[in-house]
C-alpha cells in the first residue's frame, strides 16, 4: 500500500549500518519517510513549474530540498534525464548505472566541444492572425474552418460548442501569387535565371506544401497538353508544308523524346505509355494511313524499347511486310517518293526487329552445349533464304530429333507460307541490283553483304553439322532459347540477310 | 424503557465523546427534573440508544461511507449530482477521522478504495492527502489543518437536502451524520436542483469559509482606470483633431466633452496632485453607450492612490505616437505574432521576459544569470558596443562581459539561484529580476549594471512584476507573501500575507491600485495596494495558477492554470465569467491586447491562443445580474515547432511578441 515500507526502513538502516534496528522504529518511520518524501516531491513540483518546464529534472529536487533546508543530494547534477535500469528479475525495482570510470581514460579524452551558446531568433508566428508558411514556424493547418462560417454558427446557437464544418482548403493570397508566376515562367521563360531560382526554392521550401497538390495537377495538365502534339510530330501524314523538309528527323527525335517522357513519368502516370502505345500500334495496323504514318508508329514504338517491339510489332510483322513488299518494288510501285518511303519504313521496321533480336540474344549467357541446336534451326532458315536451297532445308529440317520435332513442326507451315515473300524478295534484291538503277546505293550493298554472308552460311553449316548429336539432354535450355530462336527465325525469313548485322559477333559465330 | 437507563446512556456517550462539561450539566438537570420529568418519546430513546451503541471501530467509517456512496449513485438522476457533491468531504474527512485516530492501515485502505471516485475533481488534493500517515502529519500539514478547521459548502435543493437526511436517519448512519454535520455547510436553496454546469462552484474551500469570502468579496472596488491617462490625452487630442477637421457627430463630442474637461484642469500636474473625484459611475454609465472598440475610455476614473512618478515629455511623446499608431484588434482583425525563441539553452531558460516595444528580450536561467537581448540591436552587432560593454565590465565585477567575445547578449549577473521571474520598466530602462536565492535584483539597461538588491522574502521569489507606471512593483514569493516595493526603498511597502500556499504569480491591476495574486491554494486574490488588504478571493480554479493577465481597462482579469485551463473574471463581482478550455497544458502566460478585445495565452503545449473577450463581456453586460455568461470563443490557435510558449506582450502599437525555449524533442 505505502510507497515506503517497514522493510525498505531496514533495508536502509541495514546500508548504512545499522543492524539492530527495533522493527518498532522501522514501523513508525516508514510512513514519516514516506510523508517527507512526497513533501519533497510537491515542492519539486512547484520548483519545475517555476523554471517553466514539465519535467521534473534533479535540480528541481535539490531546489525543494533546499526549501526545506536540507542538504541537497549531491551527485545527480547532470543537465540529462537519467537512464534507470530495471533490476533484473525484478518487475519494478530499478537503478541507476554507475559505471566504472578509469581515470587515464577520462584525463585523455578529448576535450568536449564547447556547448553552444544561447541565442534568440526572431521569426513570424502570425501576420494579422495568419501563419505565414515559412520553415521556422509548424507546418501549416492548410484545412481550416473559414471565419466567417465559424461567426455564423456562434450567433445561431448559444451553446458554446465547435462544430468542424466541412473542410475548405484556403490557399494565402502570396501562395496564389506564387503559383501563378511559377506555372507562367515554366510555360513561357523555362531557360531564364529567374525560373532556375523558382526551381531551388520549389525543391528547398518547406513553406510551399500546401501548393504540391496544385503542382501536381499542373504538370499532369500540361503532360495531357504535351502527349498529343508530340505524338503528332510522330505519326503525322505531313510534316512540314515543303515536300523536301526532312520530316523522318524529326520523327526520329520525337520518337526519342517519347520514350524518354514515358521512361521518366512513366512510374507517376501509369496509363501513359499504354495509352501512347495503343495510339502508336494503331496508326502502325491501318492500312489505309500513309506510310510516313507508319514510319513514325514505328520508330516510336522502336524507341519505347525492345520489350515493346516484341510484343506488339513482331506478332504484326509478317502480314505487314507482305503489304510493304508491293510498295518497295520498283514495278508496282512507280511513284519514286512513295517508294522511298516505303524503303524508308521497311528500314525502320528492321532496325527495331534487329534492336529487339539484338537485345534478346544479349541475355543469353554464352550456352556452348546448346549451341548445335541453335545453329540447326538458323541454319535450317538461313538456306530457306536463298530459294535453291530450299530443299535441301527442308531435308534437314526431318533430320532433327524428334524431341524438337513437335516445336518444330508448327513453324514449317509457317516457313513454308512464308517463304515466298522472302524470296520474293530475294528477287527483288537481285532485280535492283541487276538493273542497277532508282533504288538507294544502300539496298544494293545489302544485296552484296547478303550474297556473302549466305556464301558464309552455307560453309560453316557444313562444320557444324558435325556436332548435332550432342543434343539431347540439355533440352531446358533449348526450350529458354527457342522463343528467341524463332523470333530470330521468323525474322530471318522476312529480312533475309538484313537482320544478321544486328546479331552480335559472338552470337553470330553461336549461330553459324 | 426506564429513564435511568437512557440517563446512562447519554452519560456514557458524554463520558466517551469526552464533554466533561455537558455530563456534570447532564447530571445535574437529570437530578433535578428527576421528579417532573415527562417520559421520554420513544423514538428519541432509540436515537439516543443507536448513539451508545457506536461501533468503535474503524469499519464504521468505510462501511458508513460506502452505504451512502450506492444510496447516492441510486439516487434520482435529477438529485443525484447535488448528492454527489457531498461524498467527496465526507470522503476526505472519513479518511482524515481515521487517521486522527490512528487507525492508519484501515485509513490507507479506505482511501484507495473510494479514491478513484474523486481523482477527476480533486487530483491534487487526494495527492496531498495520501502523504498523510499519521496524526502528526495532520496537525503538520497546511492543508489537511485547514480541512479540518473550516466547513465545506455545498448547495443544495431542498428536496436532496431532505433526501440526504432521511436515508442518513433511516440507515442510522450516525458516523456519516456526524461528519456531514460538522464539516458541510449545506447552503439549501428552495425548488429545483441548480444545473450541472455550476458544478465548479459547488463544492468549494476557502482558507477561511466562503462565508468569509463572500463577504470579503463585498468590499467595494473601485475597478475603473486612472484618470488623466495617456490614453485619455490622445483621445483628447484625436477628438479636438476631429472635431475641428470634420466637426464630427454631436453626440461623440458631447460625450468627450466631460472626459475632455478634468485632464485639462488638472493640467499635466494632475498625476501629483490628488484630486478627489465626485462621479466616478457618472462618466461610466454615459460612455457605456459608447462604440465598443473603445472599451478602454469607457471604464470610469478613479484617482491614484500611490504618488506617480512622472513621466518624461519624450517618452510620454513616443508613447502618444505609439497609441496613434495602434492597430485596432478585434475577433475579425487578429494581431501579428512575432516570436523570439531562444536556442541552445540547455534546458536552463527558466522564464523570459519582453519589453513593452519588443525590443529587448530577457531570459533568465537557471544558472543564476538573466540575459538580455537588444534585438534593434541583434542585425548590426556593431564592434564598439562590444567594447563599451568592456569597459563598464571594469566598474561592475557583477558585469559578466569579461568573456567578450562576439557575444549577442548582455550578460547580468549577481543572482545565486535560479532567475525565476524578470521584469521590463514601461519604459525599458530598467530590468527587475526575482531569484530563488530570495532576492529582488534591479538592472539598469543603459549602464548595463546592477543598482538594487531587494531582500526581504525568505525564500524563493516565484514571480516580480513592474507597475504599469514604473517605480513600484510587486513580488510574490514560496513564503506565502507578495509584496509592495518600490524603486528607491529597499524595505517592502507592503505585505500581503492570506494565501495559505506558495503565491505564484503578481499582477498589477490597470490603475495600479490593486493587485491581484495566484497562489498554488488555487485561488486568486484582489489586494488593496494602499490597505494592504485582500478585497477580493477568486475561487474556481483547480489546479496552481501560473499566470494572470488584467484586461486594459480594469473591469476583467484572466488567469491561466496548471492544467491549461485560463478564467476570465469580473473583479467588481468576483465571479467567474468564462472559464477557456482549450489548452492542454500549463498556461505559461497571458496578455490582453492594448484595447482589451483579444485574450493571448501561451502554454507549454507549444501553443498561442487568441481568445475574443468582446463576445462574452458584451454578453454579461447584458445578462450581469443572472450571471449567465457564454463562454469565451477561441479565435485562433497558433502551433510553434515545439516551442513552448514562456512570456507574451502586446505592444502598444497591438502587436503581440512572445517568447520560448526550443525544446529538442517535442
Amino acid at each position: 500500500m505505502s510507497i515506503v515500507g517497514k522493510e525498505r526502513i531496514e533495508v536502509i538502516a541495514q546500508s548504512i549500518g545499522i543492524t539492530n534496528l527495533s522493527p518498532d522504529v522501522a514501523l513508525s518511520l516508514a510512513p514519516d519517510v514516506e510523508y517527507r518524501l512526497r513533501d519533497i516531491m510537491q515542492e519539486s513540483i512547484k520548483c519545475m513549474r517555476h523554471s517553466r518546464r514539465t519535467t521534473l529534472t534533479a535540480d528541481d529536487v535539490d531546489s525543494a530540498l533546499s526549501l526545506r533546508n536540507v542538504e541537497p543530494i549531491y551527485g545527480f547534477a547532470s543537465g540529462g534525464p537519467l537512464r534507470f535500469k530495471r533490476a533484473l528479475g525484478h518487475r519494478d525495482l530499478f537503478y541507476i548505472e554507475d559505471k566504472d570510470l578509469d581515470l587515464k581514460d577520462v584525463i585523455e579524452a578529448p576535450l568536449p566541444k564547447a556547448p553552444l551558446d544561447t541565442a534568440v531568433t526572431c521569426h513570424w508566428l502570425a501576420i494579422e492572425g495568419v501563419q505565414p508558411a515559412i520553415p521556422e514556424n509548424a507546418p501549416v493547418d492548410v484545412i481550416s474552418v473559414p471565419a466567417e462560417a465559424k461567426k455564423n454558427e456562434q450567433k445561431d446557437d448559444n451553446l458554446p460548442v465547435d462544430i468542424k464544418l466541412p473542410v475548405k482548403h484556403v490557399l494565402s493570397r502570396e501562395l496564389q501569387l506564387y503559383f501563378d508566376k511559377v506555372t507562367e515562367l515554366t510555360l513561357t521563360q523555362s531557360e531564364s535565371v529567374l525560373f532556375k531560382e523558382a526551381l531551388v526554392s520549389l525543391a528547398t521550401d518547406s513553406g510551399l506544401h500546401p501548393l504540391v497538390p496544385y503542382f501536381t495537377c499542373f504538370i499532369a495538365d500540361e503532360l495531357h497538353q504535351l502527349m498529343p502534339s508530340v505524338v503528332t510530330c510522330l505519326v503525322a501524314k505531313r510534316l512540314g508544308s515543303r515536300l523536301a523538309d526532312n520530316h523522318w528527323e524529326l520523327r526520329d527525335f520525337t520518337a526519342n523524346l517519347v520514350a524518354s517522357i514515358c521512361k521518366r513519368f512513366g512510374h507517376v502516370y501509369s496509363n501513359l505509355q499504354s495509352r501512347l502505345t495503343k495510339t502508336l500500334v494503331n496508326a502502325f495496323l491501318d492500312p489505309k494511313k500513309a506510310l510516313t504514318q507508319h514510319y513514325g508508329a514505328i520508330q516510336g514504338l522502336a524507341a519505347l524499347g525492345p520489350n515493346v517491339v516484341r510484343l506488339l510489332l513482331l506478332p504484326n510483322l509478317e502480314p505487314y511486310i507482305r503489304l510493304l513488299e508491293p510498295e518497295m518494288l520498283l514495278e508496282k510501285q512507280r511513284n519514286e517518293v512513295k517508294r522511298h518511303e516505303a524503303w524508308r519504313v521497311y528500314g525502320s521496321l528492321l532496325r527495331a526487329a534487329g534492336q529487339c533480336i539484338y537485345d534478346r540474344l544479349k541475355i543469353f549467357p554464352t550456352f556452348p552445349s546448346s549451341l548445335p541446336h541453335a545453329v540447326l534451326k538458323t541454319n535450317a532458315r538461313v538456306l530457306m533464304s536463298s530459294p535453291y536451297k530450299r530443299k535441301a532445308s527442308l531435308e534437314q529440317l526431318e533430320e532433327q530429333p524428334p524431341l524438337k520435332k513437335t516445336n518444330t513442326d508448327g513453324e514449317v507451315g509457317v516457313v513454308l507460307t512464308n517463304s515466298s515473300p522472302s524470296h520474293k524478295q530475294g528477287e527483288a534484291g537481285t532485280q535492283a541490283s541487276s538493273v542497277d538503277s532508282i533504288i538507294g546505293s544502300s539496298s544494293a550493298s545489302e544485296q552484296m553483304k547478303n550474297d556473302t554472308i549466305s556464301n558464309a552460311v552455307v560453309r560453316s553449316n557444313k562444320v557444324d553439322t558435325r556436332s548435332w548429336k550432342t543434343s539431347a539432354a540439355l533440352a531446358q535450355v533449348w526450350k529458354d532459347e527457342l522463343n528467341s530462336g524463332r523470333i530470330l527465325v521468323s525474322l530471318f525469313e522476312l529480312f533475309g540477310e538484313d537482320i544478321l548485322p544486328f546479331i552480335q559477333a559472338p552470337e553470330l559465330y553461336m549461330f553459324l | 424503557m426506564e429513564e435511568d437507563e437512557i440517563a446512562g446512556y447519554v452519560t456514557a456517550y458524554l463520558k466517551k465523546k469526552g464533554f466533561t462539561q455537558t455530563e456534570k450539566i447532564f447530571q445535574e438537570e437529570f437530578q433535578t427534573n428527576k421528579t417532573n420529568s415527562s417520559p421520554l418519546e420513544p423514538d428519541i430513546a432509540k436515537h439516543i440508544l443507536s448513539f451508545s451503541q457506536l461501533e468503535s471501530g474503524p469499519a464504521r467509517f468505510h462501511d458508513g461511507y460506502s452505504r451512502l456512496r450506492s444510496w447516492t449513485h441510486c439516487s434520482l438522476d435529477l438529485y443525484k449530482h447535488e448528492l454527489l457533491r457531498v461524498l467527496y468531504p465526507v470522503f476526505i474527512h472519513c479518511f482524515m477521522d481515521l487517521v486522527a485516530k490512528g487507525h492508519v492501515q484501515e485509513a490507507r485502505h479506505f482511501f484507495n478504495t473510494f479514491r478513484e471516485d474523486h481523482e477527476m475533481m480533486h487530483l491534487r488534493d487526494l495527492q496531498k492527502l495520501e502523504g498523510v500517515l499519521s496524526p502528526t502529519h495532520l496537525e503538520e500539514m497546511e492543508f489537511a489543518h485547514s480541512l479540518r478547521q473550516s466547513k465545506f459548502n455545498i448547495k443544495i435543493c431542498e428536496y436532496s437536502y431532505e433526501l440526504l437526511l432521511q436515508h442518513l436517519h433511516s440507515t442510522q448512519s450516525t458516523t456519516i451524520l456526524g461528519i456531514i454535520n460538522e464539516h458541510i455547510n449545506f447552503q439549501v436553496t428552495p425548488g429545483q436542483p441548480s444545473s450541472i454546469v455550476d458544478d465548479p462552484e459547488a463544492v468549494t474551500l476557502s482558507g477561511s469559509s466562503q462565508d468569509a469570502a463572500n463577504q470579503i468579496n463585498q468590499k467595494e472596488i473601485h475597478w475603473g482606470l486612472l484618470e488623466d491617462s495617456l490614453e485619455e490625452r490622445l483621445e483628447k487630442a484625436s477628438s479636438l483633431l476631429s472635431d475641428s477637421e470634420k466637426g464630427e457627430g454631436e453626440a461623440k463630442e458631447g460625450e468627450t466633452e466631460e472626459n475632455k474637461k478634468r485632464p485639462v484642469e488638472g493640467g499635466k500636474q494632475g498625476a501629483s496632485i490628488k484630486k478627489v473625484k465626485k462621479d466616478k459611475g457618472g462618466s461610466a454609465t454615459g460612455k457605456n453607450t459608447k462604440a465598443e472598440v473603445n472599451t478602454v475610455s469607457a471604464a470610469p476614473r478613479v484617482k491614484p492612490e500611490l504618488p506617480m512618478p512622472i513621466i518624461p515629455s519624450e517618452v510620454e511623446q513616443s508613447i502618444l505616437e505609439d497609441l496613434r499608431n495602434r492597430v485596432q484588434l478585434s475577433s475579425v482583425a487578429l494581431p501579428s505574432v512575432s516570436f523570439y525563441t531562444f536556442l541552445n539553452t540547455h534546458n536552463g531558460l527558466s522564464c523570459s521576459s519582453i519589453s513593452h516595444d519588443g525590443s529587448l528580450v530577457a531570459g533568465g536561467f537557471s544558472d543564476s544569470s538573466l540575459k538580455v537581448w537588444d534585438m534593434a540591436k541583434l542585425g548590426e552587432q556593431t564592434a564598439s558596443s562590444l567594447s563599451q560593454d568592456e569597459n563598464d565590465t571594469s566598474q561592475n565585477p557583477q558585469m559578466g562581459q569579461s568573456g567578450g567575445g562576439k557575444r549577442q547578449y548582455t550578460l547580468f549577473q549577481g543572482h545565486s539561484g535560479p532567475v525565476y521571474a524578470a521584469s521590463f520598466s514601461p519604459v525599458g530602462e530598467f530590468i527587475l529580476s526575482s531569484s530563488a536565492d530570495s532576492t529582488i535584483r534591479l538592472w539598469s539597461t543603459t549602464y548595463n549594471a546592477n543598482l538594487v538588491c531587494y531582500k526581504g522574502h525568505n525564500y524563493p521569489v516565484w514571480d516580480v512584476q513592474f507597475s504599469p507606471v514604473g517605480h513600484y512593483f510587486a513580488s510574490s514569493s514560496h513564503d506565502r507573501t507578495a509584496r509592495i516595493w518600490s524603486m528607491e526603498r529597499i524595505q517592502p511597502l507592503r505585505i500581503m500575507a492570506g494565501h495559505l500556499s506558495d503565491v505564484d504569480c503578481v499582477q498589477w491591476h490597470a490603475n495600479c491600485n490593486y493587485i491581484a495574486t495566484g497562489s498554488s491554494d488555487k485561488t486568486v486574490r484582489l489586494w488593496d495596494v494602499q490597505s494592504g488588504e485582500c478585497v477580493r478571493v477568486f475561487v474556481g480554479h483547480r489546479s496552481m495558477i501560473l499566470s494572470l493577465a488584467m484586461s486594459p481597462d480594469g473591469r476583467y482579469m484572466a488567469s491561466g492554470g496548471e492544467d491549461g485551463t485560463i478564467m476570465m473574471w469580473d473583479l467588481s463581482s468576483g465571479r467567474c465569467l468564462t472559464p477557456l478550455i482549450g489548452h492542454t497544458s500549463c498556461v505559461w502566460s497571458l496578455a490582453f491586447s492594448c484595447e482589451g478585445s483579444v485574450l493571448a495565452s501561451g502554454s507549454a503545449d507549444c501553443s498561442v491562443k487568441l481568445w475574443d473577450v468582446n463576445t462574452s463581456t458584451k454578453v454579461s453586460r447584458a445578462e450581469e445580474k443572472s450571471g449567465n455568461a457564454s463562454r469565451l470563443r477561441s479565435l485562433k490557435t497558433l502551433p510553434t515547432k515545439s516551442t513552448p510558449v514562456y512570456a507574451l506582450r502586446f505592444s502598444r502599437r497591438n502587436l503581440l511578441f512572445a517568447g520560448g525555449a526550443l525544446a529538442k524533442n517535442g
